[in-house]
């Protein structure tokens, strides 16, 4: 082989090479491509592969394809009922139309701020006309929704589908929390007085209750007690008088016998005694009168 | 493929090319090593170590916890499960190794930390309000894994800092709709278990293709300045329960005592009973023995009863006889002699 050839054979080898790398193209599964020629956006490719470009005059702008996320910073909003609170707000957004997108926007580091603006206003519109209580509840979905449903009408003409606008945060402001934690602490506090005043207020019912029962309980078993007692001397009165009742002559005569015998006796008495009485008769007369009586 | 849409990517794939490409780097040097030992025919030999080399960087071996996702020029083209495996060598086919069984956790709550942050605004970054405009500090630990490599590897853009997003804020949406009292004791498995359900059907809704396997929260506290309050709280429900137990036991004190004092009264009254019906048959048997004796012989046994009375009396008085023959007591006064009357012993000794 001739130096000359050598050098014809390396030139079409390196020309090959060349339009090899400056025709082949690769988009990948996350990708999409946008075909510019000479300036103009001419097509879009949407399937992944290896693809073929014209040399020069056709350049490629990727775009991914996939699901972004934009978190804009925190700001500050003032709800329909004059609160303020801190919202921080996510989107996800994913390029559908390149060849808009490349005309309005270009590229996605110019897209986002537009689109974080879009969020923004369309945000303050819409809490601006809800109060505190609204957002902390169901219906914060549905204005979740709301604000979505702008942003994605808006985002269209930028060829952005907007999957999703949703708060990641709302919370009231620093400054406002001072506020909040005196309200939860003056409210713990309230809870923790009738927490203790109410185990009192138990405590008093049950010690108040027990004494009535103690009392209860006490009366009732002396007024059992006193009826037993009274049941035992009718009884006993009862037993006594119908055995007296048989003579009661007779049972005068033996009872007052035995209180001479034993209470009279017992106390040493001093005794006068008159000589009439029929005890002392034979005393005074001897035993004479016997036979006449 | 570009190197450019390379970087992109999750990262699986730079990792099982590394140690093909050492293997191809000491083919090389060998087949150097070759080429000073065997001069003329070491190009063919070069040429042909080199083909070995790019062909065989296509063996790749899937672990049994991932997932190989073949790419043809970026595209996907085939799906392979664990084992060895091959596929034709870049630049035409790359393979992405994602572990789809791994399950992953991601700690929610830990303040994200820039240079401007002051402690208030880390603490204030992890504060959430409640549903009843209460604040919450609260922390939560999401277990997830791939549900579809596919969706998570071509679907969305870095999937795992979105999760972290969209899961902070579905726990935050929970907590807002939550009562702070509920959140922090009764409702917590709810608050986890509602968590879950929106994360994944938000993830859903974003063709993620993440399952999230588990939510748990960890500490629902309220902020730091009003957690004394809190406390004081639990406190005084333990305060409460420690006085109703203290006047129960007052009660468990006294009603058995009165209940014994009242089973005492009631034997005591009882006893009583007995013992004067007792009292009173024995009298009326006494008397009724007596009477028969009586009955018997009335006028002998009644003098002898009276008689005996008398003795039993006189025996033990003192006693002034006084004869008034002229009928009554009137003229003189009779002595009493009541010093002696404390002596009866003394007084006794004349009478008889």
């Amino acid at each position: 082989m001739s130096a000359k050839s050598r050098l014809v054979m390396g030139a079409a080898a390196f020309f090959l090479l060349w339009l090899l790398l400056t025709t082949l193209y690769t988009v990948s599964e996350v990708q999409q491509a946008l075909i510019v020629r000479l300036g103009a956006p001419i097509g879009v490719v949407n399937e992944p592969g290896l693809k073929f470009k014209l040399p020069l005059v056709d350049s490629v702008i990727f775009y991914d394809r996939r699901l972004l996320t934009l978190e804009p910073a925190v700001e500050q909003v003032i709800l329909g009922d004059q609160k303020r609170i801190e919202v921080r707000t996510y989107t996800r957004y994913r390029i559908t139309d390149p060849l808009r997108f490349y005309t309005a926007v270009r590229t996605v580091e110019l897209a986002e701020p537009q689109l974080a603006q879009l969020v923004s206003s369309s945000l303050r519109r819409e809490l601006g006309q809800v109060a505190l209580p609204s957002l902390l509840s169901e219906q914060r979905s549905n204005i979740v929704e709301l604000i979505q449903r702008e942003v994605a009408d808006k985002a269209k003409d930028v060829g952005i589908e907007v999957v999703e606008v949703r708060f990641h945060r709302a919370d009231l402001p620093l400054e406002t929390s001072q506020a909040i934690y005196d309200r939860m602490t003056s409210e713990r506090q309230r809870e923790a007085k009738e927490l203790r005043a109410q185990g009192f207020e138990w405590a008093q019912e049950i010690q108040a209750k027990a004494d009535r029962e103690r009392t209860v309980i006490l009366s009732e078993a002396q007024r059992q007690a006193k009826i037993t007692h009274g049941t035992a001397d009718a009884e006993a009165n009862q037993i006594l008088s119908s055995a007296f009742g048989k003579d009661p002559q007779f049972y005068k005569l033996y009872r007052t016998l035995q209180t001479y015998r034993q209470a009279l006796a017992n106390a040493g008495p001093t005794i006068v005694l008159s000589p009439d009485t029929e005890f002392l008769r034979y005393f005074k007369t001897g035993p004479g009168t016997l036979t006449k009586h | 493929m570009s190197p450019n849409s390379g970087e992109d990517l999750p990262n699986p794939a730079p990792a099982i090319e590394s140690p093909t490409r050492a293997a191809e780097i000491s083919q090389w040097l060998n087949s150097y090593i070759h080429l000073f030992g065997l001069r003329g025919k070491g190009t063919a030999l070069i040429l042909g170590l080199l083909a070995v080399a790019w062909i065989s960087a296509g063996i790749y071996k899937v672990q049994p916890d991932e997932q190989g996702v073949v790419l043809l020029f970026g595209k996907w083209v085939d799906t392979t499960s664990s084992g060895l495996h091959y596929h034709l060598p870049y630049p035409f086919e790359t393979v992405l190794l994602p572990k789809v069984t791994q399950v992953n956790q991601l700690q929610l709550g830990t303040p994200r930390l820039a240079a401007t942050d002051t402690i208030a605004d880390v603490s204030h970054e992890r504060q959430m309000l409640t549903g009843d405009e209460n604040i919450v500090e609260a922390d939560c630990a999401v277990s997830w894994r791939i549900k579809d490599a596919g969706k998570f590897l071509f679907k969305v853009n870095n999937p795992e800092a979105a999760l972290k997003i969209v899961a902070e804020s579905a726990l935050r949406e929970i907590i807002s709709r939550t009562p702070i009292q509920a959140a922090m004791s009764d409702k917590r498995q709810q608050v986890a278990e509602q968590t879950r359900a929106l994360l994944q059907a938000l993830l859903d809704k974003s063709d993620s293709g993440i399952l999230v396997t588990q939510v748990q929260l960890q500490r629902v506290d309220p902020p730091g300045v009003v957690i004394d309050a809190f406390n004081d709280v639990q406190r005084a429900r333990a305060d409460q329960e420690r006085t109703r137990n203290e006047a129960e036991a007052y009660a468990n004190d006294i009603i058995p005592r009165a209940r014994g004092e009242a089973s005492h009264i009631g034997q005591e009254s009882e006893a009583y009973k007995s013992q004067v019906i007792n009292l009173a048959e024995g009298d009326a048997k006494s008397f009724q023995l007596i009477y028969a004796s009586y009955a018997a012989d009335k006028d002998v046994t009644a003098w002898r009863l009276y008689l005996e009375s008398v003795d039993e009396m006189l025996k033990k008085a003192t006693k002034v006889i006084i004869d008034t023959s002229g009928k009554g007591i009137t003229g003189i006064v009779p002595y009493m002699p009541l010093a002696e009357r404390d002596k009866p012993e003394a007084a006794k000794e004349p009478a008889k």
